[in-house]
């Protein structure tokens, strides 16, 4: 099985200049790192220090002066517009500072968009965006337009909306930057919550050094340049995989018709009173398989687990 | 994205500014009803000179007469000249190009009676081979005469209606039904020879033409030219010495050769060919020349009137959408980053520009046939004098297509006016939408 997850965005010599008459911009300079699959990373660094073009430039938003950005494989600044739009439309979410909202559509509206964009049937989408907004805790703010909500209401559409379409990786520039700090929390968890449930990547930009804590990777930058990339160690890694591993197996084995909020429960119970693991443990479906997931400290893996019974997909 | 989801927010982006959206439209409206007024008056009118062309008789048809006239250069009558038409002159007519038949005319104004009652016609004497070339109308009853059967005399029904009687100082008039009346033609030209019977020629054969609109062919009575000349020589037996001579003679050259053109717009090529054989032609056509211009002319006129209406609200489009587009940078730039295709963006645009057009065009379209109706009703005797057309027909005519032209050219209108907003709005970056405010 593999233990190391694949890299789902590699940067090699990322370089953005801007150039203002006679002067030379180092808006980006010779950036280079590699995110993997269902990791959160965070960009940190001062006003102005680049964040917002990096990110840009990872989603195609703006073009690269030189080097390569490669996400799934493929040459973003290579994509013409139009393959750039369709891979938008499959793999990305974005999730904007400053909202970004259409203000003559409704949240729930809202929300349908980019599903719209992918040619999801009407009742279907209806029913994924309703879903999305009621995850998000505005059930009640279907029908209410951008103007008619607060802020915090607002970003958490704008979440919703990045996050309907189950695109494998959201970036997120500055999503709390408007917020205050109760509502930055309650955003930040939302955003985790929903990445770890579908095995998501995030990529957030922020200048606030505490919601760092929510990230696997901490990518400090400065003037354009990297200053120092942070990864918590992952201690024992590999034993409590293997152990993951085992207790999942041994469940599954046992009663193939289960479902999985019994899985659920009797794998948190295993892990949390025999394993002594200290935080509660995720299943989710995936398509015929329900992955199992165990989160300790800041550091999360996942095993995927064959299943033959009927998951509550 | 799909049509239904193109088709729903286009709707949607009108609605969002329904004054501006309905003053555009109320361009198009205006624009449309001026096009298709405008053309329908013009329809009007051609079609009512049309009627008067049907009613003044073939169109193709040049006649060289004995007595052509002369005009200067400035097509002003300045003399007559005559001028010998025989046989030599018919052959020479026939290698004209365009020329579909020639035909020397003889004509006499005869005498007909039927009882106590007379009247007085014009007898045409036409080769009969080629009565069908010139167009004669079909026949209420009885068949053209031919080679084998040349004794036939074909009348126009309006020759057989003005019989009259004085009696006293009764004056009678009725029509003759020929086939159970007797009738009787004479010649009048000449003196019969005082010991000889007159010459009278009963209609035994005969055959009645339809009723046409042709005016040609509704007062004059026909005969093939060898039967005339046979009859003719009967009737010179009868006179005095010196007047047979003087009518056979006369027949030796013709009052008139009738040409037949192929087309009419050879008429005028095929004129000026026998003008140049030394010949003074005269045709109808040669008058309706200048009045259908006059009328092609007033139809462009009205058309280009309509046109400069519809380029106005075009213009108004093409700012709604520019404004439009201005208004919704931003959407555009979020559009673009949430993975809305260009294309898509695109047909946005031009959607809604097209549906201005469509809407205005319907609009317009409804409209344009009350005023229509109102025009017909009202406005047909001012404008009729003013155009000089006398006809009794509608003056404005909208035809089936004309609603669907301006339908579709409502909506033509809205797409290329829409078209260069629409590329504009798929050039705006994503990154530069996204930093302007809105
Ligand atoms: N279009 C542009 N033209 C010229 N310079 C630009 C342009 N966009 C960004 N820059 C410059 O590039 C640098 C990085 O800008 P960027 O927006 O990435 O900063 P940031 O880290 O996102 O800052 P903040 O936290 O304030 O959003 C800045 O110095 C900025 O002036
Ligand atoms: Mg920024």
């Amino acid at each position: 099985m593999d233990k190391e997850p694949e890299k789902i965005i590699e940067l090699v010599n990322v370089k953005k200049i801007y150039r203002m008459g006679n002067e030379k911009i180092y808006a980006v300079d010779d950036v280079s790192f590699d995110i993997k699959k269902g990791e959160f990373c965070c960009l940190l660094g001062t006003s102005g220090s680049g964040k917002s073009t990096l990110l840009n430039l990872m989603a195609g938003i703006e073009k690269v002066t030189s080097g390569t950005i490669l996400i799934k494989g493929k040459q973003i600044p290579k994509m013409s517009e139009n393959s750039l739009a369709r891979f938008r439309q499959r793999y990305l979410g974005f999730v904007f500072q400053s909202y970004n909202l259409l203000n003559s559509m409704t949240a729930l509206e809202n929300v349908e968009f980019p599903l719209v964009f992918k040619r999801v049937p009407l009742k279907k989408r209806k029913r994924l965006a309703k879903e999305m907004l009621v995850k998000v805790g505005l059930g009640r703010r279907l029908h209410h337009k951008p103007k008619e909500m607060s802020g915090g209401q607002q970003q958490r559409v704008g979440i919703a909306r990045a996050f309907v379409a189950k695109p494998e990786i959201v970036f997120a520039d500055e999503p709390t930057g408007n917020l205050d700090s109760k509502t930055t929390i309650e955003v930040m968890e939302l955003i985790r919550q929903m990445a770890r449930d579908n095995n998501q990547t995030i990529v957030m930009v922020t200048h606030d050094r505490s919601l760092a804590t929510y990230a696997d990777k901490v990518i400090h930058i400065l003037d354009g340049k990297i200053q120092s990339i942070e990864e918590p160690a992952a201690e024992n890694l590999p034993e409590e995989t293997k152990a993951v591993e085992c207790a999942t197996e041994e469940i599954m084995g046992e009663e193939a018709t289960q479902t999985t909020e019994e899985v659920k429960k009797e794998v948190t119970e295993k892990f949390v009173k025999e394993m002594k693991c200290p935080e509660p443990v995720q299943t989710f479906p995936e398509k015929g398989k329900v992955a199992v997931r165990v989160v300790k400290k800041t550091k999360q893996f996942h095993v995927p687990v064959q299943r033959n019974g009927k998951g509550k997909q | 994205m799909k049509i239904s989801d193109l088709l729903k927010l286009a709707f949607r982006n009108l609605m969002r500014r329904k004054a501006r959206t309905a003053l555009t439209i109320i361009g198009v409206v205006i624009g449309t009803i001026s096009i298709v007024v405008m053309v329908s008056i013009g329809i009007g009118v051609n079609r009512s000179f049309d009627e008067m062309i049907m009613q003044s008789g073939s169109m193709t048809i040049i006649r060289v007469q004995k007595y052509g006239a002369i005009y200067d250069e400035d097509g002003n009558y300045v003399d007559s000249k005559e001028q010998v038409l025989d046989d030599s002159v018919v052959e020479l007519i026939k290698g004209v190009e365009h020329v579909k038949a020639v035909s020397p005319v003889v004509n006499k104004y005869v005498r007909l009676t039927s009882g106590k009652y007379e009247s007085g016609v014009t007898l045409y004497a036409m080769d009969c081979d080629v009565f069908e070339a010139f167009e004669f109308p079909p026949l209420q009853y009885g068949t053209y005469p031919t080679k084998e059967n040349p004794s036939t005399i074909v009348l126009s029904p309006e020759s057989m209606e003005y019989f009259y009687c004085f009696s006293g100082n009764n004056y009678q008039e009725k029509s003759i039904d020929p086939l159970t009346e007797k009738v009787t033609m004479q010649f009048q030209e000449y003196q019969t020879h005082p010991r000889k019977k007159e010459f009278k020629l009963d209609f035994e054969n005969v055959a009645m033409m339809e009723q046409t609109d042709n005016w040609e062919y509704s007062y004059n009575i026909y005969m093939d030219l060898n039967y005339f000349r046979e009859i003719w020589k009967k009737y010179a037996n009868s006179l005095t010495l010196e007047d047979r001579k003087r009518a056979l003679s006369s027949t030796e050259s013709y009052e008139e050769i009738k040409i037949n053109v192929d087309n009419i717009n050879n008429v005028a090529e095929v004129q000026d060919a026998i003008e140049a054989l030394g010949y003074a032609t005269y045709s109808e056509m040669q008058y309706l020349e200048p009045l259908k211009e006059t009328s092609n002319m007033l139809q462009m006129v009205l058309g280009a009137i309509g046109s400069i209406a519809m380029i106005v609200s075009a213009i108004n489009i093409a700012n709604t959408m520019v404004m439009s587009i201005y208004e919704r940078t931003k959407e555009i730039g979020v559009m673009k980053v949430l993975g809305c295709l260009v294309r898509d963006i695109k047909r946005q645009f031009l959607l809604e520009a097209g549906l201005i057009g469509l809407l205005g065009g319907v609009v317009g379209i409804l409209i344009s046939y009350v005023l229509s109706y109102l025009i017909n009703k009202y406005g047909a005797g001012i404008m009729g004098s003013l155009v000089g057309t006398g006809t009794s027909g509608d003056l404005s005519v909208i035809p089936l297509w004309l609603p669907f032209a301006a339908a579709a050219f409502g909506m033509l209108v809205g797409v290329l006016s829409g078209y260069f907003p629409a590329r504009r709005a798929t050039k705006i970056r994503a990154i530069e939408a996204m930093r302007t405010e809105g």
